[in-house]
């Protein structure tokens, strides 16, 4: 069994008393106690279109269990960023459904479903056709 | 103006062989294509009772398709009890027993509500912390 651990460290001044958040997490296979045991391993891509793309198929994960995904936008702009999906839209506002905006430097860590369909498929939209890196990764049983 | 940042470290000796997994990052939170730092959030804890359904964590209330971070933990040690995490419809994923998640959030319109659910049952303590770049207060009834 592997182990894979994942730590967050949130620290903040936005109270005027202490705001912060650590916890780490083993990731492990749905109601079970044994880690995942598969990845995608670390992928890197380069885009310079701002039309969306598919970056995780379905069929990646394992359907209906705990897969988490890792997606970082490697850039260093602040008014730059991709749309993150699922499905096919990534605009501003899609029902079916637009998660957020990742910025340079913003990453994100969030359970995956895997739903064997296409309305589960993991899509970005770049905001510009400037050059943007995003580097990610799948975790699955 | 406030600081807030996110740090991220993933790491398994043993999930690819011969290949350590070794992630790091941290970005900085702010506003929507700004360099200024979020200002607005919201924590706290709470407990899921199965038997309820779903629940709306937090309404998208605020200007549509901005940039705002979620944070969730499901803080039940039982492996059995599990979150479903979605956005208005659709499912992003399970949240297991002592996992957490950290997803960018651009409540793409005024659907896009946060919700959550415990299952398989019995109930489930979660804490949470919510930053927003805008946020409207609930109407007066």
């Amino acid at each position: 069994m592997a182990t894979t651990n994942a730590t967050i460290t949130i620290n903040s001044d936005i109270m005027s008393y202490s705001g912060s958040v650590s916890t780490t997490m083993t990731m492990k296979k749905f109601g079970s106690t044994v880690g995942v045991e598969e990845t995608t391993g670390l992928q890197v891509k380069k885009f310079n279109s701002a039309s969306a793309v598919k970056i995780v198929d379905n069929t990646e994960g394992t359907a209906g269990k705990g897969s988490k995904v890792y997606i970082r936008n490697t850039g260093s702009s602040t008014t730059d960023f991709f749309y993150v999906a699922l499905a096919n839209g990534a605009a501003a506002s899609d029902s079916t459904e637009t998660i957020g905006r990742l910025y340079g430097g913003d990453w994100m860590l969030m359970p995956w479903i895997a739903t064997a369909a296409t309305t589960h498929d993991i899509h970005v939209a770049p905001s510009t056709t400037s050059t943007m890196t995003l580097e990610y990764m799948v975790f699955q049983e | 103006m406030a600081t807030t940042t996110a740090t991220v470290s993933i790491t398994s000796a043993d999930l690819v062989p011969g290949m350590p997994v070794s992630i790091n990052a941290s970005s900085t939170l702010y506003q929507t294509g700004t360099t200024t730092g979020l200002e607005l959030v919201e924590m706290g804890r709470g407990t899921l009772t199965e038997a309820s359904g779903a629940d709306a964590l937090a309404d998208a209330l605020g200007t549509a398709d901005t940039t705002n971070w979620v944070y969730i933990c499901n803080k039940s040690t039982n492996v059995e009890q599990y979150m479903i995490i979605g956005i208005h419809e659709t499912v992003l994923g399970y949240l297991g027993s002592e996992e957490w998640m950290w997803i960018p959030w651009n409540m793409g319109d005024s659907d896009a509500e946060i919700n959550i659910e415990a299952e398989a049952s019995g109930d489930i303590d979660y804490e949470y912390a919510i930053y927003r770049s805008t946020n409207t207060l609930p109407a007066k009834t």
